[in-house]
């Protein structure tokens, strides 16, 4: 669950002697919104983003509508004149969970990855976090999806999974939302499988709800955090 | 009336998915029930199954792959790649005849032999890939029935509407980059159904851009949803690519009654869609049509289901 893991390693960077259009340009060819500026020994010192710029650069012209008169004078702006100084940045042996945390927290799209001697190894964005994501909640691969309210007591993943198993059902994932009800949680497990109509009357036979597929509702965060 | 087709053979019975499974060879013989009680069977033309060409199976599928099925078929293993799909030492024989029945019946339907038919075959086809079996399915039936039609009869555009409450994700992938097939499908929405594809977003690759259409539908909707569906959004797209032939993957999964789905559509919900894919047909296609049995497990209800179904495609 490192950072390195998941990084984009061919990162995208700077210096802070650029023109800022270059910056741009380099925004719209790679269809990045990020872009780490570096010394020449490549230690990180900034980010420029594309809100940094659409900041700095009138609309039609950052659109690419140019118009000729305006545009000398934008060349002179440099990249350190518009970038954002000391970002906040990763380490590659930090986790996942601390990008997700800190991407949050930063109210940012990307995190740059430095090493410990404060060199650019990577950058880290909502994208490479998602494309993680996606592959633990097993979404690319085939099954379906059932939703479980269980007794917030210890044992109940166990006689879930068990009752699921004997089945010879696999498991793509299993999720648990935290808080449902009050002394509810929710249980998602993935199943591996188009056949699940046996396991399902078996679980409500053991006395579980099956609840509605209208009424999952997974994310139990409060959202104005 | 119209001289429609009903392709079912014995044979299909002997794909054996064992004592638990869904997909049994009971639905074949409710289907049956359901045409003989009616007296639909007498008005329809049985056509039994014939072994197909192996080229039009090769035209969709791996042979790696084919070898590999037949292989494990005939080594007594009771699953091929993964546990949905039960098998016996008969299944990639009988999975041959299923194909071989399609193509025959496509056949008879393009000499004018037969100007529609119900295809009531196992196993089915909509989720197989190219290279891999998938939700009880182990060759795309459908997909390789259009094949044939392009390369044997040179059709230029066909059209397959699959309302199997699962995505036929087989289907789609075959073709997503094929301009001259038109795959539509309406399915419980895929974070709340197997497999997980067929979201709106999927709108085929390259060439084939805007000839994949996918509506996915939230659990617990029913006959107003699907109509408006097949109203609005189905009716307009293949009147727009005026198809020369309808292969539909029936799948009656969607019905209210069956434990397979969230879904609520009725019985005759099922014969409003069915009324609406037929005019199409015989609007565009000079009524050429084949409907493939897909899903559909509610045993109380497949015999109504396939009566009405059959029922319209013999008055169309």
């Amino acid at each position: 669950m490192f950072v390195s893991r998941s990084m984009t390693q061919k990162v995208i960077s700077i210096g802070p002697e650029a023109s800022a259009i270059k910056a741009k340009n380099l925004m719209s060819e790679h269809h990045i919104r990020h872009i780490p500026v570096v010394d020449p020994e490549k230690r990180l010192i900034g980010v420029i983003t594309d809100r940094d710029l659409r900041s700095v650069f009138p609309a039609p012209f950052y659109k690419g509508e140019e118009e000729s008169g305006a545009v000398d004078e934008f060349k002179k702006l440099k990249i350190k004149d518009v970038m954002t100084r000391d970002p906040v940045s990763l380490t590659p042996y930090d986790t996942i969970q601390d990008a997700l945390l800190l991407i949050q927290k930063m109210r940012v799209g990307a995190l740059p990855v430095v090493d410990k001697d404060g060199k650019l190894t990577g950058i880290i964005s909502v994208r490479d976090l998602l494309r993680a994501f996606i592959n633990v909640l097993g979404i690319g691969t085939p099954g379906t999806l059932l939703c479980i309210l269980v007794e917030e007591k210890v044992g109940q993943l166990k006689k879930i999974v068990d009752a699921i198993t004997e089945e010879n059902i696999s498991f793509g994932s299993i999720l648990v939302a935290r808080y449902w009800d009050k002394d509810k949680r929710a249980v998602f497990p993935y199943l591996l499988t188009q056949n699940v109509s046996k396991i399902k009357k078996k679980l409500e036979n053991m006395g579980y709800t099956l609840l509605n597929p209208m009424d999952w509702y997974m994310d139990q965060l409060p959202k104005n955090d | 009336m119209k001289k429609t087709g009903f392709l079912y053979d014995e044979r299909y019975l002997l794909h054996d998915t064992g004592p638990y499974h869904p997909e049994t060879p009971d639905r074949l013989i409710a289907v049956h029930m359901g045409l003989d009680k009616t007296g639909l069977l007498s008005r329809l033309i049985p056509l039994k199954a014939v072994y197909p060409d192996m080229k039009w199976i090769e035209a969709v599928h791996d042979t790696e792959y084919i070898q590999k099925f037949e292989t494990i078929c005939c080594s007594g293993i009771s699953a091929f790649e993964c546990e949905d799909n039960q098998i016996c030492c008969q299944t990639f024989g009988i999975a041959k005849l299923a194909v071989g029945g399609i193509l025959d019946v496509a056949r008879r339907i393009m000499e004018g032999e037969l100007d529609n038919a119900f295809c009531a075959v196992r196993p089915p086809g909509h989720h197989a890939e190219v290279d891999k079996a998938m939700g009880f399915c182990y060759f795309n039936n459908v997909a390789i029935a259009a094949r044939y039609l392009q390369q044997q009869w040179g059709l230029k555009r066909i059209g397959i509407v699959d309302f199997d409450v699962h995505h036929g994700n087989g289907t789609q992938h075959i073709f997503e980059q094929d301009p001259t097939v038109f795959y539509y499908s309406i399915h419980e929405h895929p974070s709340f159904a197997f497999p997980g594809t067929g979201r709106a977003f999927e709108k085929g690759a390259g060439e084939g851009v805007g000839y994949t259409r996918n509506y996915p539908v939230l659990p617990g909707q029913g006959d107003k949803e699907y109509l408006d569906v097949f109203q609005n959004d189905f009716l307009p797209l293949f009147t727009e690519f005026a198809p020369e032939f309808v292969i539909i993957s029936t799948g009656f999964d969607a019905h209210v009654d069956d434990d397979m789905s969230d879904m609520c559509v009725t019985t005759q919900g099922f014969s409003d869609i069915m009324n609406i894919i037929v005019n199409v047909a015989n609007t565009h296609s000079g009524g050429r049509m084949m409907s493939v049995l897909e899903g559909g497990y509610s045993l109380r209800r497949l015999p109504e289901l396939v009566a009405n179904h059959v029922e319209i495609l013999l008055n169309s």
